[in-house]
Parts: C-alpha cells; sequence; structure tokens
C-alpha cells in the first residue's frame, strides 16, 4: 500500500501595531512581564473590547495579497474555554465570519510552479505566555491581546517540501507587506499542521496536529517524521490516533503532547461587545492601495535593470536591503548592477562586521548613489570605490569628501609615479635593504607604500612595473 | 428618615444654589438615614470619601445641576479604590483599579456617591437575593424589593438619596420600581456607555437608574448619555436635552396596549385602573390602539431571554476563575483546573451554577440548534413584531406589574419554567434595545404597582413626556415610605 501525505496549515501572523487588537496598551516583545497591561487584557470586570483599526488595515493588505474575498461586514465571535492564559475566558475571533475568504498563494522554485489553495484568513487576539517553573507556573499578560492574523489553508499540500515552501512564502509575504516581522523564532509567525495519510483509493486517515514549529527547517523535518511515524503505524495495521504532537529539535522527531478525544466544542457565538461593523469601500481600497510591494512587484519593477537572477534574489533577500535598493533607483543611478554588487558584497559583509542592517545602514542613499556614478563614468576606479568604502566604515570617513579628495588629486603619469617612489625609498631605507638582502615579501609592502601616497587611485601593477624599473636602476 | 434627601433633584439644586442647605448637611443628612436601614440595601458603603468630597464643595452655581448631590449605585459599576463586588462570593475582596465611565462622569459633575446597593448576585435574578441577605421591600417587609437592582429601588424609596445608578437586562431597574413607588428608567441600548458595569448579558445590559418623578429622570439622562469611546456599543446618535421634551410639551399621541396583556390581568383592579387611565388619556387627546402581538410570541419572551442571557452570563463570567484578582479559596489545588473549580464552586451560589448549566446547554453543539440558535431567532421575531407594533403605535403602554412581590418566606430560586407571558413584558424592551419607563401607577391594598411605556428606539424623550402626563393624572410623585421601627 502507498500512501499520499494530506497536509494543511494554520499560520497565526502576529501583526506589527503599535497597540493590542481590543486595547491600548502596547505590543512589544522583551519587555518587563506584565507591564504592557490594561485593565482589559486581564479581564477586569466592566472592560470593554476596541477593535484596533491598524490591525484591520494589516489584516486586508494580506487578504488582498492573498487575491481573499474581503467581507466588507467585519464582526467578531467568542470562543470560550478555559485555560489559565485565556484571562477572559473566551477569545474574541472570527468563527462564523472571517475577513477573508477563499484565495490562493502561488510561488516557483526551480521552475516548477505551486499553486496553494487557502480557506480564510481571521483576527483574533494572542493570548498569556505561561512559564513553566518546576511546580510553579507563570503567566505574563504582555503577548495576551497582541493582534494576530490566523492564515488557515485548505489539505492540499502533499509533500514536505511543499509544506515549508507554502510557509516561507507567506513569510515572504508578511514580512514584505510589513505586517509582521516573520521571526518563528520569536513566535510572531507559528505554524500549527494537520497531516493524515491518504491511502491509494482516496480514503483520508485519522489526522494529527504538530505545534511548537520555529523555524521553516522544522516544518520539512517534523512532517518527514510524522509521515514515516504514520506510514509505519499503517503498515503493521494499527490505528493512528488523533492527537496534537510537538517537535522536539533534539531527539529529531515528533512528540506527544495530549490526545485529542473529539473535537473540542468551543460554544461559539457571537460577540455582542463588537457590533458588526461596515467597513466603508474606501477604507478597504485604501489600505490596498497603500500597501507596501511585495517580491512580485518589484521583480516586474527591475525587469529592464540588467539584473542577473542571483543578484535579484541576493536583494530579494531582506526586506530591508530591497528597500535601500528600490530608493537608490529612484537617485539617477547610472549602473543598477554596479551598486547591486556593492550591496551584496562590501557593504553587506561591513554591515555584518558592525551587527548593522540595512534598516540603518549607516550610509546614505545619495552618497552610495553618487560613489557609484563616480565609477561608472569612469572617475574613479574600482578599487577606489571600494578603499573609499571601506574607509567609510572603519575609520568614519565622510564619502563625499573622501570623493572630492581623490578628484582633487591629479592623475599619476609615469614621471609623477617615480618621483614619488622615490620619496617612498627615502623614508623606507631599512625595508630597502632588507629588499636586496633577499626578502621578496618586503617588495609587496614597498608597493602598498606607494599604493597609500596615490590614495588608491593607481593599479598595484603599474606600481610594481614602475617599482622594479626604478629599484633597477638604483642598483 | 432624611430631612433632604426625600426631596427631589430639581429641589435639592435650588436649596444648594441657595445656600439653603450645604453638600456637607446633605451628605450628613443621607449617611444618618442610611446608618438606620430596615431593608438591607448596601454592600459597602463610602461615606469618608463622600465627606471629604462634599467638604470641598463651597458653593453650587445654577447651571452646576448634580453638584453636591448625594446618590448611590449598584454594586456592580467598577469603582476605583472601593471594594466593589455585584453581591457575589467570587468577587468579595476585589477592589477596581478604575471608574465606570457613568461613576466618572457624575463625579465630574459633582456628585457624590455614597455606597454600593444590594443586588441579585452578578445581576442575575429579579429577587434582591446578594450573599449575604435578601434585600426586603420598604412598603411590607416580609415582601421582596425585586432586582436586580434591589437595594437602588429600596434606598430611593426610604427616601435616603434622591438618585440611584441601577442596570437593567430584563426588567431589572423597571421592576423593582413599580414594587418600591419610584420611577425607574432604562434608556434606549447605547445611549449611556456600559464601560466598568460588570457585565451580565452585554447584548442587552443597559445602565439605568431611579428617581423619585419623571422630570428627575429626563434631566439624568441629559447628563448620562454622553458617547464614550471605550464602549464600542455606544450609540453616534446625536444626545438631546430630554428634559425640553417634558418642558416643552413635546408630544407623540398614538398609544397602543396589547390585546392579550388587557384579556390576562387577573386582578379587577389593576384592570379597571388602567382601562380608566386609557380614557383620560383618550380625553386629554391621545389615541388609544389595542394591538393583537400573538400570544405564543410572548410566551417565547422568557425562554428567549433566558437560554440567550445565560449563555452571555457564562461567558462573561468566565473571566471569574481567582487567578488575577477574587480571593483565592484553592491554595491546595494542585493543577489549574482544580484551581478554576474549586474557587468557582464556593463563589458562585447555586443558583448562579444552574444559569450557567443552562447557558452552556444551549450552546453546546448537540442543543444550539434547538435552544441558542433558536432563540436568538426568537429574538429576531420578537422584535420585528414590536417594530409592526411601532408602525401603528409610538408608545407601548401596560402595568409594570400585576401582582405584589412575593413573600421572602415562599421565595423559590429555580429557574421557573413558568409560561405566564405577564411578567415578563417588561423583558421586550431588553430584546428591541427600546426606552423604557416606570413610574408610579397605583396600590393595591398597601402594595404599589408601576405602569410602563416603551417606545422606539431613541424616542427617551417622548417617553419622558408622556411619563409626564401620566404622573400629572395619577399625581403620585415624589413619594417616600416610612418604615415603623
Amino acid at each position: 500500500m502507498k500512501y499520499t501525505p494530506v497536509i494543511g496549515i494554520e499560520i497565526h501572523v502576529e501583526l506589527k501595531t503599535r497597540t493590542k487588537m481590543f486595547s491600548s496598551a502596547p505590543c512589544a516583545f522583551g519587555k518587563r512581564a506584565n507591564s504592557l497591561t490594561l485593565p482589559f487584557d486581564l479581564s477586569f470586570p466592566g472592560t470593554l473590547p476596541l477593535i484596533n483599526k491598524e490591525a484591520v488595515r494589516k489584516g486586508i493588505q494580506v487578504c488582498h495579497a492573498l487575491h481573499m474575498e474581503i467581507d466588507p461586514l467585519f464582526r467578531f465571535d467568542r470562543k470560550n474555554y478555559y485555560y489559565p492564559d485565556l484571562p477572559k475566558g473566551y477569545q474574541i475571533t472570527q468563527q462564523f465570519h472571517p475577513i477573508g475568504k477563499g484565495g490562493y498563494v502561488c510561488f516557483k522554485v526551480e521552475g516548477k510552479e505551486f499553486k496553494i489553495e487557502l480557506d480564510n484568513a481571521h483576527l483574533e487576539e494572542d493570548t498569556a505566555k505561561q512559564i513553566h517553573e518546576g511546580k510553579k507556573t507563570y503567566l505574563d499578560f504582555n503577548r495576551c491581546g497582541i493582534p494576530l492574523l490566523e492564515i488557515v489553508s485548505k489539505p492540499v499540500m502533499h509533500s514536505p517540501i511543499e509544506a515549508m515552501l507554502y510557509v516561507s512564502k507567506i513569510k515572504e509575504i508578511v514580512t514584505f507587506l510589513e505586517v509582521c516581522d516573520g521571526k518563528m523564532e520569536n513566535g510572531s509567525l507559528r505554524c500549527d499542521i494537520n497531516i493524515s495519510l491518504m491511502d491509494e483509493k482516496g480514503v483520508l486517515g485519522t489526522k494529527t496536529e504538530i505545534k511548537n514549529l520555529n523555524t521553516i527547517e522544522n516544518i520539512s523535518l517534523a512532517l518527514q517524521d510524522e509521515i514515516a511515524r504514520q506510514e509505519q503505524i499503517l503498515l503493521s495495521h494499527g490505528r493512528v490516533k488523533e492527537e496534537t504532537r510537538r517537535y522536539s529539535e533534539k531527539e529529531k522527531k515528533t512528540i506527544l503532547m495530549r490526545e485529542k478525544k473529539g473535537e473540542m466544542d468551543y460554544e461559539y457565538f457571537p460577540e455582542a461587545n463588537l457590533p458588526p461593523v461596515k467597513l466603508s469601500k474606501s477604507f478597504i481600497h485604501k489600505a490596498i492601495q497603500e500597501s507596501p510591494l511585495l517580491v512580485e512587484d518589484y521583480l516586474r519593477l527591475w525587469s529592464n535593470l540588467s539584473l542577473s537572477d542571483y543578484q535579484k534574489q541576493m536583494l530579494l533577500k531582506d526586506i530591508d536591503l530591497t528597500k535601500y535598493f528600490q530608493s537608490c533607483l529612484s537617485l539617477q543611478l547610472e549602473n543598477p548592477s554596479l551598486l547591486c554588487n556593492l550591496l551584496i558584497s562590501d557593504i553587506l559583509s561591513y554591515l555584518k562586521k558592525k551587527g548593522l542592517s540595512f534598516s540603518k545602514p549607516n550610509l546614505k542613499q545619495e552618497e552610495l548613489v553618487a560613489l557609484c556614478n563616480h565609477q561608472s563614468q569612469n572617475k574613479l576606479q574600482s578599487n577606489q570605490v571600494k578603499e573609499i568604502l571601506k574607509r567609510h566604515y572603519e575609520e568614519g570617513k565622510d564619502i563625499l569628501k573622501e570623493i572630492s579628495l581623490l578628484q582633487q588629486n591629479p592623475s599619476f603619469d609615469e614621471e609623477k609615479l617615480t618621483s614619488l617612489i622615490q620619496e617612498m625609498l627615502e623614508e623606507n631605507q631599512r625595508a630597502i635593504e632588507e629588499y636586496r638582502k633577499g626578502k621578496e615579501k618586503v617588495f609587496s609592502y614597498l608597493v602598498g607604500q606607494v599604493l597609500k601616497k596615490t590614495r588608491g587611485s593607481v593599479s598595484p601593477s603599474k606600481i610594481q612595473t614602475i617599482l622594479l624599473k626604478v629599484l633597477s636602476k638604483t642598483n | 428618615m432624611s430631612k433632604y434627601n426625600k426631596l427631589p433633584l430639581t429641589t435639592l439644586h435650588s436649596l444648594l444654589v441657595n445656600k439653603e442647605v450645604s453638600a456637607s448637611q446633605l451628605v450628613e443628612d443621607a449617611i444618618s438615614s442610611m446608618k438606620e436601614d430596615p431593608c438591607f440595601c448596601f454592600e459597602v458603603t463610602c461615606f469618608e470619601k463622600a465627606r471629604k468630597q462634599a467638604s470641598k464643595i463651597t458653593e453650587v452655581k445654577k447651571e452646576e445641576f448634580l453638584k453636591g448631590i448625594p446618590f448611590v449605585c449598584k454594586d456592580n459599576f467598577s469603582h476605583k479604590g472601593v471594594k466593589t463586588t455585584a453581591s457575589s462570593k467570587i468577587l468579595e475582596d476585589y477592589v477596581p483599579l478604575f471608574d465606570a465611565s457613568v461613576l466618572q462622569k457624575l463625579k465630574k459633575e459633582g456628585m457624590i456617591l455614597l455606597a454600593h446597593t444590594t443586588m441579585d448576585e452578578l445581576a442575575m435574578g429579579g429577587k434582591g437575593v446578594s450573599k449575604n441577605g435578601i434585600t426586603r421591600n420598604p412598603y411590607d417587609l416580609e415582601r421582596i424589593v425585586g432586582g436586580s437592582s434591589s437595594g437602588s429601588a429600596a434606598s430611593l424609596a426610604l427616601g435616603m438619596i434622591p438618585f440611584a445608578l441601577g442596570s437593567d437586562t430584563g426588567d431589572s431597574i423597571r421592576l423593582p420600581a413599580s414594587y418600591t413607588q419610584t420611577v425607574g428608567f432604562k434608556p434606549t441600548y447605547g445611549l449611556i456607555s456600559r464601560y466598568g458595569l460588570f457585565p451580565f448579558a452585554p447584548s442587552l445590559d443597559c445602565v439605568s437608574y431611579l428617581t423619585r418623578n419623571v422630570l428627575d429622570a429626563s434631566y439624568m439622562l441629559s447628563t448620562l448619555a454622553f458617547y464614550d469611546e471605550k464602549d464600542f456599543t455606544c450609540s453616534h446618535h446625536k444626545r438631546e436635552k430630554y428634559q425640553d421634551y417634558i418642558l416643552q410639551g413635546r408630544k407623540k399621541k398614538r398609544i397602543g396596549y396589547l390585546k392579550e396583556m388587557l384579556d390576562n390581568i387577573s386582578s379587577n383592579t389593576i384592570r379597571e385602573q388602567f382601562v380608566s387611565l386609557l380614557s383620560v388619556l383618550e380625553k386629554r387627546g391621545y389615541e388609544i390602539h389595542s394591538f393583537s402581538f400573538g400570544k405564543e410570541l410572548l410566551e417565547n419572551i422568557y425562554p428567549c431571554y433566558m437560554i440567550l442571557s445565560s449563555a452571555e452570563a457564562l461567558s462573561n463570567d468566565a473571566t471569574l476563575d481567582g487567578i488575577r484578582f477574587g480571593p483565592n479559596r484553592a491554595k491546595d489545588a494542585r493543577n489549574y483546573i482544580e484551581y478554576m473549580k474549586k474557587n468557582r464552586s464556593i463563589g458562585f451560589s447555586s443558583h448562579i451554577k444552574k444559569r450557567f448549566l443552562l447557558g452552556s446547554l444551549s450552546l453546546d453543539k448537540n442543543y444550539r440548534s434547538t435552544l441558542f440558535d433558536y432563540e436568538s431567532k426568537v429574538r429576531r421575531l420578537l422584535v420585528n413584531r414590536m417594530e409592526e407594533f411601532y408602525q401603528e403605535n409610538d408608545f407601548l403602554l401596560m402595568p409594570s406589574s400585576f401582582s405584589a412581590p412575593e413573600k421572602i418566606e415562599d421565595l423559590n430560586l429555580n429557574i421557573s419554567s413558568d409560561r405566564n407571558f405577564m411578567n415578563h413584558l417588561l423583558t421586550l424592551a431588553n430584546l428591541g434595545g427600546y426606552p423604557s419607563l416606570t413610574l408610579p401607577f397605583m396600590k393595591e391594598g398597601n402594595m404599589p404597582l408601576g405602569i410602563n411605556i416603551t417606545a422606539p428606539l431613541y424616542q427617551d424623550g417622548y417617553v419622558f413626556s408622556l411619563g409626564q402626563e401620566i404622573e400629572d393624572i395619577t399625581k403620585i410623585k415624589d413619594c417616600v415610605v416610612e418604615v415603623a421601627r
């Protein structure tokens, strides 16, 4: 018997809003426990929910990007259950009328096209964080009430790779829309995966749910393990139990969290404190209009730039880099490819070294464009450009000043170079003696000294030739 | 009996403006009468806070209508720094961190809050059964005062204070008003902010209140009906000077009554008095119409209300688990389930648990289609029928109650399976969100009984002007009762 995995994924996207979904308490990660709470977040009697407009706007932007139908009548329901991390005893969610319905997401990997059909996307609130220490459990309500957009796929995926690619695509979309930082390790993007095996007759087996997947890679690893586990049970004529499992990175397998005893009855009913709101056409339209650009949009914008696929891919790896590059394009940049290369090699490595990122690269777009344009106009050599960047990042030198300094220096003809070399030789008597004694290594040191005097504006090979000439003459 | 606080708001205001009495004198006057409470009206008092506030008031200007006047509120308004328990053991030591919007507003207007009044636990019930006992009716201490705004109605009737805040989910202001010869008003849903009102059933709950006469009630709405951005259900409808409807004689003329109601009044006295009121109104130029609502539909008011309100209550009160506030009575619990169970088992009385069971059953996936979902449809049908009624009528008029309040010794707290719609007609106003006013009407024996006016949404002003007309006819107003010691 051969089995086909059937996979459906629920992705919880923590929306990057200033305040919580239903209260005006601020949202932030890593603050002192319970410092970001208002009476509503702790559900003190008499407190009432309000709707965070920004969360709705961001929800609309995601739904639009996922080709969903947006429900203009905006409604909430209560999901009732008792748990210590749920202070109200119910979660406000959109069970009956999700903000987005249907939709799909497409992506292409190594020439293969995927289209994943979606069921819905709905807005809700996050729960408090539980911290278990020995026998004690502590509750931190800072997370409680942070807006979540839950994106629910249809059970249409059939391989761990497909599932992994789907989640990375959603992550890319929400990151580019700037609605979520997409950090799975911080829990700002979380996914629950439902997986069951279908036999050759098309009969679906019992599904299990996998939680706590905190990296994209773990999705694939967990699914591989879970498929193998279920397959083994079925092949030995066992019964797959309906249960919630989690992936253990240490043991590299899924582990039972709890068995599900029938379907939980959440006793949903409409949230009377938030009567239906009719979203105006202009509100929806404006939200969509103001959506930040997606990867596809950038590719369209860059289609005439003669960038290689590799260059584009590198730029699109990081939303801040993408935006930085895009804003350079509007500054009369002459050679985008040149600038791209500087960004993805030299500048990226300086930023890494300094612990900076492209959101604050300590480099003005105008300056970088000026530098690049000098090179494309042959006013500066490639090594001079690199040298300027180096001085900028390592010595804090001002880029525009460095450019003008170099330009003030006249070009070095052979005569000038020869006199510079002679000057250098007088300053380095001892080094020359060592060279004469046969220490070949000293030669490159001498070349470096001349290079310094020319501020990097002459190619090292040219210096070498003349230096050899001078040395042989003075011999 | 108080000397001043038995007087209506308008009179007290003039006395304060003319410096015939000071705010401090009013507060002391109220405190001394409240200390001799024969009916068990109060859960908690805040006399010192009140005295301090009063001592700062040296003069009252004409435009400061409420400044310096004492009041009380039901024990379900969040009151910063003062124990607020909704008369329930589960909140026995709860001291809120914030003021309800209406309390904030009244404080700003200079009104002085003296005490929290007794109520049915968590506002569920109409009999005045709180965690510590039963509130008694000042007209007959052997009888209940009705509820759930029990202490508010009793203390007002006893002349202790001229204004009392309460809440109305089914008839919780208007029924006790009927039993105490006071004026009880539930405004249009959404006119007054619910922020800080402990919820019972948010789709039905209204901040409501009691006064001595209809004019006072109209003035109070002008103050309390402000738009509050903290309450998403707060209406954007324009607010008015509601007293102007009375002062300028703005009226609507079409009065309707339910045929089924008239047919089912068992007391001849009540029927005769009601009919005679109708004829006096007719003589004064009102049109009187009979309307057949449909008996079967009327019989569904109570099950509809019980199912929907119990389901909402179950969910709202899920927050009462002893984790974040309220007394912890489960220190030895081994896990969270045990912890919650124990706190809730001890914290709620048995009749509250029965409502929770009913609520849970009605939402259970095996029953919800015949309970919660069905009754949600019934609610819509009832409201649709009311809208048809309003096509022909501007007001619905009826007695607020049809018999004397129960004797305490006969009290039964079980959920009634009583299908007699006559006891549940006031709830129509909650299901539709309509403004509804109960005012003194008559006495049967020595027990008072009120009359009720209900009108379409946002017709609150016209409700007051008709109320004033009836008050002028009955001449029963500003009543207080003294309890023989």
